[in-house]
């Protein structure tokens, strides 16, 4: 946790709730975190998680129905003025001017905070290099592919210098070749000491990117940690076993797997065991042995080194992929059997 | 200061935009035109004397009003394309005035209104119409009043519905009655009793009686003090009412 003057935000008992047809709807219920100037930190959960809502609030979007949130030293809900000077936001959107250059935009954008003509100008040329946007930097936006669109974005972002930049699923839409690329560059924004905070429901980009994590379920913090953390707290590796006889095989598998010394947590779904075990690579023959010397037929059995996904199942009960955010983060090796 | 500041720099931007827009610019430049050219013969037989110059005395400061009535409530399209665009939401996280971030583009439409005000009234006058200079500048003030009030309620229209299907239905519902009780293309004076007393609740109707005044050089005709006594605290209050919506959150 950070406390006092190296946290960059605070916020205590964050709440919102939208009123709808069907009634209120809660969509950030009691939200505390605390980042620390110079973390890149991220908010992961599904869709509707009520990322999106946290963010808007701690941006002066939204107004703040409950709870408490300070960004860079001021009060969002009092200051936001003060507030605003001090952050750069990029929504899913973007926002750059279609029918204006990269370069118009930026220098726009510098003087909306205040810069002159003069200062904006060096400011918009340190930035093109930062973010490789020099090569394309006099085209008009509309021309631009997806990934120098989002590196544009970021620079609208930071134009100003600020002290904590907010990403609304940065990276979403975008191939992983370009993905990659935008992280080297959010990395290299944090070197130069700007705090992040960025919503994700990748998997993959939490656990690259971040140097701590919440994870968010239902307007709720459910985990938090850094992904290394908080995959240790799943315990070893996760192996799933797909069976050919739906019920029996299921119901002899776990009684006969889970009594295995190897296997840490056993669990059935449908025609699906789920076991996680310490070391894969050694489980997954002795695993087979097993099942074989009972003649259990099985259809394949998957192994994965802990993912965030098995984070959020664990907090949840629910997989992140389930809920309609998959991106396929699983690295899995399949054995067919 | 710095609200004029960023009132000017997105100004500045709202014109680029246009100008880049060359179906925009195109649209904005025949549809006064085509008013002109389409309809200005049809009215030769209404008119006592029958000359293209008197009808377009009466029929042209009708046309002006229609313009800016039309550019004004128009206004919350764009609104509503950099709502899904997330140009405002980028404008709103800046330390940018609020209001300046509503009336900077409406300034900048208001120009370019007047630009394609000027050509047809230069056209116009090339078919006979006689300008009043000093009608024509006070008229200047008057339709910015009008375009101001109608852009920022169309602008916090579109803030408050945020969806292009029913931010047209709410604009184009409202647009047609307040066309026709105007007196727009007719003198409403030629409607019976019920429309005359009707059109006393439209703005529009207060500017084209305004504007018919003015350009007629009759100062002192009531329809001139009644344009502004109306307009003036209309456009105040809807302002005011518009800058609300925009700081309030717009999700």
């Amino acid at each position: 946790m950070h406390t006092g003057t190296d946290a960059a935000i605070v916020t205590d008992g964050l709440r919102k709730t939208f009123p709808s047809r069907k009634g209120p709807v809660e969509a950030v219920r009691g939200v505390s975190v605390s980042i620390g100037a110079g973390e890149i930190f991220g908010l992961l959960g599904p869709n509707g998680a009520g990322k999106t809502t946290t963010l808007r609030m701690l941006t002066t979007l939204l107004s703040i129905d409950a709870g408490t949130a300070m960004v860079a030293g001021f009060d969002v809900a009092r200051q936001p003025k003060k507030v605003r000077e001090r952050i750069g936001y990029v929504s899913q959107l973007g926002g750059a001017d279609d029918l204006a250059t990269g370069r118009e935009n930026l220098v726009l954008q510098g003087r909306l905070y205040g810069a002159s003509l003069a200062e904006v100008k060096p400011r918009v040329d340190e930035l093109a290099a930062l973010l490789d946007l020099a090569e394309f930097a006099d085209r008009r936006v509309k021309t631009y592919s997806g990934g120098q669109r989002r590196r544009l974005d970021v620079a609208l972002g930071i134009v100003h210098q600020p002290t904590v930049l907010f990403l609304d699923e940065p990276t979403t839409g975008l191939d992983p070749q370009n993905r990659a690329n935008l992280w080297e560059h959010l990395s290299a924004l944090k070197d130069l000491g700007t705090t992040i905070v960025l919503t994700t429901h990748y998997l993959e980009e939490a656990d690259v990117l971040c140097d701590r994590i919440v994870i968010v379920d239902h307007g709720q913090v459910v985990a938090e940690g850094s992904p290394r953390e908080l995959k240790r707290r799943v315990a070893g590796d996760a192996i799933v076993i797909t069976m050919r006889d739906q019920q029996v095989a299921t119901e002899r598998g776990l009684a006969l797997l889970g009594g295995k010394s190897f296997v840490r947590e056993i669990s059935a779904d449908g025609d699906q065991l789920r076991l996680y075990v310490e070391d894969g690579g050694a489980a997954m023959p002795e695993l087979l042995r097993v099942l074989d010397g009972e003649h259990i037929g099985i259809k394949s059995m998957t192994l994965s080194e802990p993912t965030l996904d098995d984070v959020f199942l664990r907090q949840t009960g629910r997989s992140l992929r389930d809920t309609g955010a998959g991106d396929g983060a699983r690295h899995g090796t399949e054995v067919a059997a | 200061m710095r609200t004029a500041r960023h009132t000017a720099l997105l100004m500045q931007r709202q014109f680029v935009q246009m100008l880049r827009n060359p179906v925009w610019l195109f649209v904005g430049f025949s549809t006064p035109l085509l008013y002109l050219v389409l309809f200005t013969p049809l009215l030769k037989h209404f008119t006592a004397g029958g000359s293209t110059g008197l009808v377009l005395d009466v029929f042209l400061p009708g046309i002006l009003a229609l313009l800016a009535f039309a550019s004004g409530m128009s206004s919350g399209f764009n609104t509503i394309f950099e709502l899904q665009s997330g140009v405002i939401e980028r404008f709103r996280v800046t330390p940018a005035s609020r209001f300046a971030i509503l009336i900077g583009p409406l300034l900048s439409g208001m120009i370019m209104v007047f630009v394609f005000d000027a050509l047809v009234v230069a056209v116009a006058s090339a078919l006979g119409f006689h300008i009043n200079w000093a009608g024509i500048a006070i008229l200047v003030v008057l339709l910015s009043l009008l375009m101001i009030s109608m852009a920022a309620f169309s602008v916090a229209t579109a803030l408050v519905t945020k969806d292009i299907s029913a931010f047209a239905a709410v604009i184009n519902g409202l647009n047609l009655p307040l066309l026709l009780l105007a007196g727009v293309l007719l003198p409403i004076s030629v409607g019976p009793t019920w429309m005359r007393v009707v059109a006393h609740f439209n703005p529009l109707y207060y500017a084209v009686e305004g504007a018919r005044a003015l350009c007629s050089g009759s100062f002192g005709a009531a329809a001139v003090w009644q344009a502004f006594a109306v307009l003036g605290p209309l456009c105040i209050v809807v302002v005011a009412w518009a800058t609300s919506v925009f700081k309030k959150a717009v999700a």
